[in-house]
């Protein structure tokens, strides 16, 4: 028993022993992890610094004359990364009312400036979320020995969301001109005056080449007016990821047939915003929704576009980053003839509670502003998820899209009623019903209610002439989690929303897929 | 038909529903604001105060938006005072006064650089080192504020004035776009050129500029020795005449000038100088063997000099070889040198063995106290007949047949 004790003392002082020695190995390490950090090349030449781009407001050069000296493509790059991080690191400072970075993008008597005015607004619980948009920059000067610049910032366009005790009191948009004198320093181009002018206009964009349009409240493509009767669209081997990996353009032709000889002419399309590239548009994808867009337009069918799909952000911050998603995709295809519209974001009523209304709206107003600048000849729209979310931005988009799964009983009214509030075409834009009667819902409607449930919605859209798209072609094997959640009931009704069923056979539905 | 019964008792009931909106507001009434301040234009510096008319029962914030950044003032009594730190910044001041989450009344003030304070120069000149001529400048930039750190207007004048060799010239432009400039071209001079510049009754510190000579001309040079003789001991100077530019200014200290120097095998030797006082000097060892060179030295890619001929003379004509009886030990020398002395010591004798015809090994000595001594030891060379090359100082010995016992 003794010995048996004494072996137990041994092991706890063997282990006790050990343990203090990683212990003090693990100090002695992490002291000199600590010394090391700092001194470092890496941090010393700042080249680990922004490598994630986080900002990006438009920026055009306008001009770069100046009677200093001519200046170098390398430090008009220096100059146009320091400034536009000159004012992230300034719109993060007010939104946390902190200084992080404030003294590597201003000099020392230019700082203080921001200091006071983060003082009195931190007193007063002041919490200022804002952003700016665009910015014009010409040169005026540059010196002989490189070290300091002049530059003019007109028509710079700012969002400004106010808070106070983490209530938003209110919004501000407005546009200003800037002149900003620089110095080089630390390897930081530094501000070291910024003073705002008088404010300006806005400058025109794009003009639209009317090739879609809307007077009163019909649509007109081509001079034509156009009556959307149409469907949700993906292949049925990948719902929700239709520019993935198992991309084929063979399948989605011979679906786009299905659809042409059931007598639709409009699809509607999803473009994930993250799977696309965030920012910096994936050329590939590109060239997948090209493909898409090419088959539609040679099976003459229209395609609502539906952008930003699963993005959730809309933090102003954040906003420039969209920006720059839009105006690679948007602005490549403004031509493209197969497009009948842009739907900024499928649902975003849905995101209310979560992320703010008011942020939320904030974002697809400057959004849709975005796409105009970058395509004016195509219609804009948003998918809202119910009718009374309609009526918001009415004033904004060119057409007006709606979800509808609720009773069908009343959809007459509810239609008429909506009807008299927005004098623009409304778009009935997803409706559908799920045949999912079976284990999971033994009281789910069946084929047979589905194929009545189109059956009636289809009268009433011919009676009414209501532009419409069904929720949609195909019942799906797999529904991913991101859609619906994980719930497998839920899942379940999602994937029987189809008018051809899993194994590829047209249910009773379809002979109502359209009037 | 579209419209029908329940389209009509929609409308109704919608026209209801907008007139009791309309109602609504109307209790609340549209809000009116008036400004009662008229000035629109201040000084920095100056207090700052907007006076608006409105329903004092209601609740109204003036957001505040300069150069800097934005803030937000609460009043009741509808007299909104611009804080200190927006008050004293040059630029246009923006302002919205909210009511209810909307914005009411906007407008904005501009508020210029306080002209009545002191001035505050903030100068910029680069490069600091510029090459003497009419074709390289520095450029001096000035950055005038108030005392508010704000950037003086548009059309301030400025006096430019710089100092060189006797001269002093003073300039007057206006400033532009935050700042007053002017170039200073280099004068041909080398010197230190003396910077500043003033506004009113403010003078700014002194500024210094380097004017460097510019690049040198082409140049002479000489060479020095203490005798003619292939000793291998002395030392060779190569000098430089004054390397100057262009405009007669001594090139700068440190120029770096490379003598190259070509024997008559062709080989290359080279020294190095650089300048001081624009001399630069390149030291070379005697050869130790007759021979004439050619000197030539280059600032590399820049000026280069003359070419000069250094005929160097045998030092000595003939030596003694003394092989002992069994030939195994050589004793070389004693050398002298061109006045009968014995050479100093470390003269170069080089021994080559060669047996059959074939050399076998070189065998190099330096001398000592005018001798050298080799020892052909019995392990490395068995018996028999060698011949032998001995040279030294540029005089080559030939031995053949010798029997090694």
């Amino acid at each position: 028993m003794i010995k048996m004790n004494r072996n137990i003392y041994r092991i706890l002082v063997v282990i006790s022993f050990l343990g203090v020695v990683i212990a003090i190995l693990f100090i002695i390490s992490q002291t000199l992890t600590y010394l090391n950090t700092g001194a470092d090349r890496n941090s010393m030449l700042h080249v680990a610094l922004n490598k994630e781009k986080v900002y990006l407001p438009k920026l055009v050069w306008k001009d770069t004359i100046n009677p200093g000296r001519p200046i170098e493509k390398q430090t008009m790059n220096d100059i146009q990364t320091d400034y536009l991080n000159a004012w992230y690191v300034r719109n993060v400072a007010y939104q946390n009312n902190e200084l992080k970075a404030i003294d590597d993008y201003y000099t020392t008597s230019a700082m203080q400036n921001i200091v006071h005015t983060i003082e009195a607004n931190q007193s007063n619980q002041l919490s200022i979320h804002g952003t700016t948009i665009t910015h014009n920059l010409s040169l005026d000067f540059y010196s002989a020995d490189g070290q300091l610049a002049v530059i003019n910032d007109s028509g710079v366009k700012e969002y400004q969301h106010v808070y106070k005790d983490n209530q938003l009191l209110f919004q501000i948009e407005d546009i200003s001109n800037y002149k900003v004198l620089l110095l080089l320093e630390d390897g930081y181009w530094r501000i070291r005056h910024i003073v705002k002018n008088e404010n300006s206009e806005e400058l025109e964009g794009l003009i639209s080449n009317g090739f879609a349009k809307v007077i009163e409240d019909k649509i007109y493509v081509d001079q034509h007016e156009y009556q959307m009767k149409g469907i949700n669209y993906y292949p049925q081997k990948t719902p929700w990821d239709m520019f993935g990996d198992d991309f084929d353009i063979e399948v989605i032709s011979k679906d786009f047939d299905i659809l042409k000889e059931a007598g639709l002419n409009t699809i509607r399309i999803f473009v994930p915003y993250v799977e696309f590239g965030k920012e910096q548009v994936h050329p590939e994808k590109l060239q997948k929704l090209q493909d898409v867009l090419d088959v539609a337009l040679s099976k003459e069918l229209m395609v609502v576009v539906t952008l930003f799909d699963f993005y959730g952000d809309y933090s102003v911050l954040d906003w420039t980053l969209t920006h720059r998603h839009a105006e690679q995709i948007v602005g490549h295809f403004k031509d493209h003839k197969a497009i009948l519209a842009w739907d900024i974001k499928n649902e975003p009523n849905l995101d209310f509670e979560s992320r703010g209304k008011e942020n939320v709206i904030g974002w697809l107003k400057e959004m849709i502003h975005q796409i105009r600048e970058h395509d004016p000849n195509h219609l804009v729209t948003i998918g809202w998820s119910d009718m009374e979310s309609a009526t918001l931005l009415n004033e904004e988009v060119d057409i007006v899209s709606f979800h509808y799964y609720k009773d069908i009983d009343d959809f007459d009214n509810d239609f008429s009623f909506l009807d008299v509030q927005v004098d623009k075409p409304l778009v009935l834009q997803e409706f559908g019903l799920s045949s999912n009667r079976g284990l999971w819902s033994p009281f789910g409607s069946s084929e047979r209610n589905q194929a009545d449930y189109h059956k009636t919605f289809q009268e009433i859209i011919k009676k009414k002439n209501i532009h419409y798209l069904s929720w949609t072609l195909y019942d799906f094997q797999n529904v991913p989690s991101s859609v619906v959640g994980g719930l497998p009931w839920r899942k379940h009704k999602q994937k029987h929303f189809g008018f051809i069923d899993a194994s590829g056979n047209k249910k009773e539905a379809f002979q109502y897929i359209s009037h | 038909m579209r419209i029908r019964i329940r389209h009509i008792i929609l409308m109704g009931f919608s026209l209801l529903f907008s007139i009791s909106f309309a109602l609504l507001v109307q209790v609340e009434k549209p809000v009116q604001v008036t400004l009662k301040t008229t000035q629109k234009k201040y000084q920095a510096g100056d207090k700052i105060m907007l006076d608006f008319a409105y329903d004092s029962t209601l609740t109204f914030q003036l957001f505040l938006k300069n150069s800097y950044g934005s803030t937000l003032l609460t009043s009741s009594s509808g007299q909104f005072i611009i804080p200190e730190y927006l008050a004293k910044k040059r630029g246009t001041l923006d302002y919205f006064l909210i009511h209810n989450s909307k914005c009411v009344f906007k407008g904005d003030i501009s508020i210029h650089a306080n002209s009545d304070t002191l001035v505050e120069l903030e100068t910029y000149i680069g490069p600091p080192s510029i090459v003497a001529g009419d074709r390289d400048y520095t450029m001096h930039v000035v950055a005038p504020t108030d005392r508010y750190d704000n950037p003086l207007p548009d059309s301030t004048k400025v006096k430019f004035k710089h100092q060189f060799l006797g001269a002093e010239k003073e300039y007057e432009e206006l400033t532009k776009d935050l700042i007053g400039w002017r170039n200073i071209f280099a004068y041909e001079k080398k010197g230190k050129l003396l910077v500043s510049s003033q506004i009113g009754e403010t003078d700014s510190k002194e500024f210094s500029v380097e004017i460097y000579p510019a690049l040198p001309e082409d140049f002479a040079i000489e060479s020095f020795r203490e005798h003619n003789y292939a000793d291998g001991n002395q030392i060779i100077t190569f000098s430089t005449g004054i390397v100057r530019d262009e405009f007669d200014n001594i090139v700068a200290n440190g120029t770096m000038v490379n003598f190259v120097i070509k024997n008559q095998e062709g080989t290359l030797l080279k020294a190095q100088g650089t300048t001081v006082n624009g001399i630069a000097l390149g030291k070379v060892l005697h050869p130790s063997y007759e021979d004439v060179w050619q000197v030539q030295a280059f600032v590399n890619g820049i000026a280069k000099s003359n070419t000069i001929s250094v005929v160097f003379e045998a030092v000595l004509e003939d030596f003694e070889v003394d092989f002992d009886t069994s030939n195994r030990e050589i004793v070389v020398g004693p050398l002298r040198s061109f006045m009968e002395q014995i050479i100093p010591d470390g003269a170069l004798v080089k021994l080559e063995i060669y047996k059959d015809n074939k050399r076998i090994e070189t065998k190099v000595k330096t001398s000592f106290e005018g001798e050298v001594r080799f020892i052909l030891a019995e392990g490395f060379y068995p018996t028999g007949d060698y011949d032998f090359d001995i040279s030294s100082l540029g005089v080559t010995k030939t031995f053949k047949n010798i029997t090694l016992q």
